[in-house]
């Protein structure tokens, strides 16, 4: 079981970013290594992503189900991936904080099974570049809030649906 | 095990190179002097669908000592490196951190930019460059474009190239070493020649008399490899030792980089070892490079 978290600050007000983390178009550009994302159902999303360390870089077909959506406070994903020889399973939760100047502190963690040969990288070396990718995730994502792209909810929690790892 | 199938593509320019890139982009892994890329693959760790081999283009080797900087070229090799007589007056440092990379038949193939990519936090350049503050140029098809070494690398082996980016050579400005007054030094331990060194100290030391036993250090550098997640540069050891003597820093410079260092255990080295070797391995390269700046 590998353990990431981190935090990060906003100039936007919570119920405004919610929009941008719940909208799987949004989702898809600031995603790293992302392609497109599909939304399958209202809860369910598909992606292809492209992540790597160094020259392994496995492309993972990845299955999410939102299972918990407390607009505009709390986030919590469940996440599975495929590669050849690579597989993960994830469960990620983020928490909106509204500060007192009207921006968000968001603090997120995420809890993760990795199989197969990116396993043999280590907690060190898949954190370090797991949280490099988170932070840029943010940073586009804040970009484009600034820019002020339009985005739409369109992302509601899985009813009865919990979140687990299955290890 | 024998690698998973890919295309071969041999380029003989840059512009060919990144072209091929530009189309391919992350489904294409660049080949320079294959001492790490052909072992990943025959392990089946990276199965890229496209090799695009820069051995071929010989526009990117040699190294160039000017008077006001140093040039190197991306396919130059660490051989070529270790017997620059004319950079090795210029700026030992280099030359001394590619002379102890792996073994001869290593240093014979693999290359800076393939090393410089790689990206491995205990390999030697990055450090080196880093402490040198060197420039690192990229250029893709349509843009190019120049980052310090001190902001290329992000965290363990991840950089900020791009897919279509290719490294095409290294600058380092040699204004703040001037010969006569600079030592500078690699300092590494390692528990055998193939293997990487378990913590790796490069250090550079302008002093104002070389002539004097005890002189005032102008400026220091200091840089260590393996002991966090990215070459490790230490500017609170820099500061430590500027201004003053070497004995009157140096425990201040070893305790700094005790304290920046933030290493990650390996089978043959828990953190607390490797913390220490951070301080201990300053302490040594600064004491070569201090003999060397008062020879």
């Amino acid at each position: 079981m590998i353990e990431f978290s981190g935090d990060f600050e906003s100039d936007h007000p919570p119920d405004e970013l919610w929009n941008y983390f719940t909208d799987p178009e949004i989702l898809a550009q600031c995603a790293p290594g992302c392609d497109h994302i599909e939304q399958e159902s209202e809860s369910e999303m598909s992606a292809t992503v492209a992540v790597g360390v160094g020259s392994v870089k496995p492309t993972f077909d990845v299955d999410m189900v939102v299972v918990e959506a407390d607009r505009p406070n709390r986030l919590v994903m469940n996440a599975g991936g495929d590669a050849s020889r690579n597989s993960f399973e994830t469960v990620a939760e983020m928490t909106l904080e509204e500060r007192e100047d009207g921006g968000t502190h968001v603090d997120w963690h995420a809890e993760a099974a990795v199989s197969g040969l990116i396993a043999s990288l280590g907690q060190r070396a898949l954190g370090s570049v797991a949280d490099r990718l988170v932070n840029n995730f943010f940073e586009d994502l804040e970009d484009l809030a600034d820019e002020g792209v339009p985005a739409e909810s369109k992302i509601s929690e899985k009813p009865e649906a919990t979140a687990t790892l299955d290890e | 095990m024998k690698p998973a199938t890919f295309e071969y593509h041999r380029p003989s320019s840059v512009e060919e190179a990144t072209g091929l890139l530009a189309d391919l982009g992350h489904d294409a892994e660049l080949l320079a002097g294959n001492q790490s890329l052909g072992i990943i693959m025959a392990n089946r760790l990276a199965t890229p669908d496209h090799l695009v081999d820069l051995g071929q283009v010989e526009a990117l080797s040699g190294v160039t000592v000017r008077e006001d900087e140093v040039e190197i070229g991306a396919m130059t090799t660490h051989r070529d490196l270790e017997f620059a007589d004319d950079l090795r007056e210029a700026l030992e440092m280099v030359p001394e951190s590619a002379e102890q990379i792996a073994g001869p038949s290593v240093r014979n193939r693999g290359t800076v930019g393939g090393s410089v990519a790689e990206a491995d936090p205990a390999g030697n350049y990055p450090t080196a460059f880093v402490a040198l503050d060197a420039d690192l140029h990229l250029t893709a098809a349509d843009d190019e474009r120049t980052i310090p070494a001190r902001e290329f690398f992000i965290a363990y082996m991840f950089t900020d190239l791009g897919p279509d980016e290719l490294i095409t050579g290294v600058t380092i400005d040699r204004e703040p070493f001037p010969v006569d007054r600079t030592g500078m030094a690699f300092e590494e331990l390692k528990r055998g020649a193939q293997t990487f060194p378990t913590v790796s100290a490069g250090t550079a030391l302008r002093v104002d008399d070389p002539e004097s036993d005890n002189p005032t250090i102008e400026e220091a550098r200091v840089a260590l490899a393996n002991v966090s997640d990215v070459p490790l540069h230490v500017p609170d050891a820099e500061d430590a030792l500027e201004g003053d003597t070497l004995e009157a820093g140096i425990e201040a410079a070893a305790e700094a980089a005790i304290d920046a260092a933030d290493p990650s255990p390996e089978m043959h080295a828990d953190e607390e070892w490797k913390v220490e070797l951070a301080g201990e391995y300053t302490r040594r390269s600064l004491r070569t490079a201090h003999e060397r700046a008062t020879r």
